[in-house]
């Protein structure tokens, strides 16, 4: 099944799209080779990656049609978060989702409840990301109820141990928040790293200490 | 009308009825120190469909004819006096401060907020659009105009700016002050230079700037003036109006102009605006006009998804619905092919839910450039004392879309209706980065209702309206149930709805 297929819709900007955010995902570490997932909206249906579709590679064949309320057979193929993206869909305005696994936000996610940036292009971006948990991380019922709770309020979260979901009104959007907060945790990581071989680590923006209450 | 606390008062206009602009707004702030007004000139007085209404500090609710409106009820000015209403209490102040500052820091970091807009003002987007191929040139016959640089913000900002002004309290600073020759005033904005300028082939500032003020002290909208005088130019080049205007003569423009803002000459055709012009002298299609409004600066020929805006304004051919210029030409919030015909309904749709809230807010849409709706979520949840989610934000912004589109259905309009001159469907513009290119609406269309939940006729599905809270309101309106299909939706289950809704 092609992205597009039965909608009339752009087959091959769509697929361009996900190319393109794919392959930086996965040249970036944001995923192992068949990891991650990407969708956009189509109206009443979502284009969505397939189960198991290699991010850095995909063809036609790798992006799925299928319902946004309800299911066909194309949900045969959808990528294993497909509920979670339809659940996200129709609890807010996004137009787009991109789900990784980059490794320093996971990392961090470990050990927090919320990630709160300490460089500059995280602050201004995030200000501040939410940790949930789940104990069944992958496409669940209760990952599903978590982000569709949460991605009302915020555009990225992450869930615990297993990565962030963005959303955006453009696949780029969404994409963009995780790939900044990956660099901001890595910038956290680092600073930690300084702070605990006896460096101070110093504020230099005003009201950043509000920035949990974001 | 006065209005002062609670106490709204009607008072006999006496001697400001007649009165232009300036001057009636010159005597209320005299007679009552420290108000703030809005008044309507002569030109609503003579309830001319696109009289506008005018602040004293001279910004302009510009479209759709709302100073008729109040002249239809002879209603010359509303007068807030100084120890009128009281701005709604904070509920958290500290919040407040903390979002603003926040938020302030994007309108500051953004090139179009901190360096454009207040250096340029809006007509910083004539070489911009012109570059793109998508300012509209001669009554929409070309995308691109030989004499842009002549009348673009650079140009404005060298030779007649005088001073730049800002709404209060805005740290963006878009407004200018200007002088030319013995008038000064107000303006003009990118629509106003361009209306004047591009679309009626004038390339002489000077004469665009006198016929904007012509306009502000009459009280007119400037887009509709200019289009309108467009139309006429080349409705006169095809011999329907002889003695009429040719394109490129700036003399006429402001002499139309004025003579449009006394009612007098060929300004007594104009003063019904480009549709009514074209259909009396039997070429509708000249107009350059959706369900009657006239269209902005900006060409969907050359900025695919900017028609489908203008197609799908509840209030017609306007820009301030959702102005696809941002993921069109500016990268705001990212670039999308502006050519490309499918894909962007759905953000349309966000702009045209969020723009819906913004104007409820009273929130300038220029903060949208650097702003996402969670920052206008966070401050409104400062002022109320709860938190506002983003989500709740736009879906107030979807249902007032679809309260406006309810309306719509039951004044008689149908799908047909959601289109575009035919201009921009099927003569592509003969040179330019848009040339060879014209708007494949239906499609577009398709998506659009599809991505707002409307049925293949652009109207609301049951299921839509019960999901917006709004399905009990066919039943008591059978005019709207009859456009609906006749089919009552069913009743609302709980009110009002919270939740996403697409």
């Amino acid at each position: 099944m092609s992205a597009g297929g039965g909608t009339g819709g752009p087959d091959s900007a769509i697929l361009e799209q996900f190319r393109r955010v794919g392959r930086d995902l996965f040249l970036a570490g944001a995923v192992s080779s068949h990891g991650g997932n990407l969708s956009v909206r189509l109206g009443d249906r979502i284009a969505i990656t397939r189960r198991g579709a290699m991010l850095a590679h995909l063809e036609p064949r790798d992006v799925v049609v299928t319902g946004l309320e309800e299911n066909d057979a194309n949900v045969l193929l959808a990528s294993t978060e497909v509920n979670v993206h339809r659940a996200v869909y129709r609890a807010t305005a996004a137009q787009a989702i991109v789900h990784a696994h980059p490794p320093y936000t996971i990392a961090r996610s470990l050990v927090c409840d919320e990630i709160v940036p300490v460089d500059s292009e995280g602050s201004y971006l995030l200000h501040k990301v939410p940790v949930v948990h789940a104990e069944l991380t992958a496409g669940s019922a209760e990952v599903a109820a978590l982000l569709e709770r949460w991605l009302r309020e915020y555009d990225v979260v992450v869930l615990r141990g297993h990565g962030p979901f963005a959303i955006g009104h453009l696949l780029e959007e969404a994409y963009q928040l995780v790939s900044v907060l990956e660099a901001t945790c890595r910038i956290l990581h680092l600073a930690d790293a300084l702070r605990a071989a006896g460096h101070e680590v110093r504020e230099y923006r005003k009201g950043s200490d509000r920035y949990t209450e974001w | 009308m006065t209005v002062e606390g609670v106490t709204v008062t009607v008072h006999p206009a006496g001697g400001l009825w007649g009165s232009e602009v300036p001057a009636a707004l010159a005597a209320l702030r005299e007679r009552h120190p420290g108000c703030e007004a809005a008044v309507i000139g002569p030109a609503g007085e003579r309830l001319v469909p696109f009289a506008s209404v005018v602040n004293n500090r001279g910004r302009s609710l510009g479209r759709g004819g709302l100073g008729a409106v109040m002249g239809s009820k002879r209603l010359k000015a509303v007068v807030v006096l100084p120890d009128g209403p009281r701005r709604p209490p904070v509920a958290d102040p500290e919040r407040l401060d903390f979002v603003v500052y926040e938020a302030t820091k994007l309108l500051k970091a953004n090139p179009v907020t901190s360096t454009a807009l207040p250096e340029f003002g809006t007509a910083v987007l004539v070489n911009v659009l012109n570059q793109a191929g998508a300012l509209p040139t001669r009554n929409h016959r070309e995308t691109q105009f030989e004499g842009a640089a002549r009348i673009s913000g650079e140009a404005l900002k060298r030779g007649y700016v005088s001073r730049r002004a800002a709404c209060r309290g805005c740290p963006i600073g878009c407004a200018r002050r200007t002088r030319a020759g013995d008038e000064s005033g107000e303006g003009p904005e990118y629509e106003t230079v361009w209306a004047f300028g591009a679309e009626c082939g004038v390339d002489d500032l000077e004469a665009i700037l006198h016929a904007n003020y012509a306009c502000n002290r009459a009280g007119l909208d400037t887009i509709t003036m200019g289009v309108t005088i467009a139309c006429a130019m080349e409705l006169a080049g095809e011999g329907l109006l002889p003695g009429g205007p040719r394109f490129g003569d700036a003399a006429a423009v402001v002499a139309l102009t004025r003579a449009t803002a006394a009612g007098e000459g060929l300004g007594e055709l104009l003063q019904e605006g480009s549709a009514r012009l074209a259909a009396r002298l039997g070429r509708p299609e000249l107009s350059m006009s959706v369900k009657g409004l006239e269209l902005p600066a900006y060409d969907p020929r050359g900025m695919k998804a900017q028609g489908l805006g203008y197609a799908t304004s509840n209030r017609g051919g306007c820009h301030l619905r959702a102005n696809m210029v941002g993921p069109e030409i500016l990268g705001i919030p990212k670039m999308v092919d502006r050519f490309a015909t499918l894909g962007k309904a759905g953000l349309l749709i966000n702009l045209q839910d969020l723009n819906a809230v913004l104007d409820s807010l009273s929130v300038c849409k220029f903060t949208a450039f650097a702003m996402k709706e969670d920052y206008f979520a966070r401050l409104l949840g400062a002022v109320w004392g709860e938190p506002v989610e983003p989500q709740e934000l736009l879906l107030s912004g979807e249902r007032i879309w679809n309260l406006e589109r309810l309306f719509n259905l039951t004044a008689g309009f149908r799908r047909g209706d959601d289109t575009l001159p035919p201009r921009l469907l099927r003569e592509p513009p003969p040179s330019g980065p848009s040339a060879g290119q014209t708007v494949d609406l239906d499609p577009m269309l398709d998506e659009y209702y599809v991505s707002r939940g409307w049925d293949a006729g652009g109207r609301p599905t049951p299921g839509k309206l019960a999901r917006l809270g709004l399905a009990g309101l066919p039943a008591g309106h059978p005019a709207l149930a009859a456009a609906l299909g006749g089919e009552a939706a069913p009743a609302a289950g709980n009110g009002v709805a919270k939740g996403g809704a697409r």
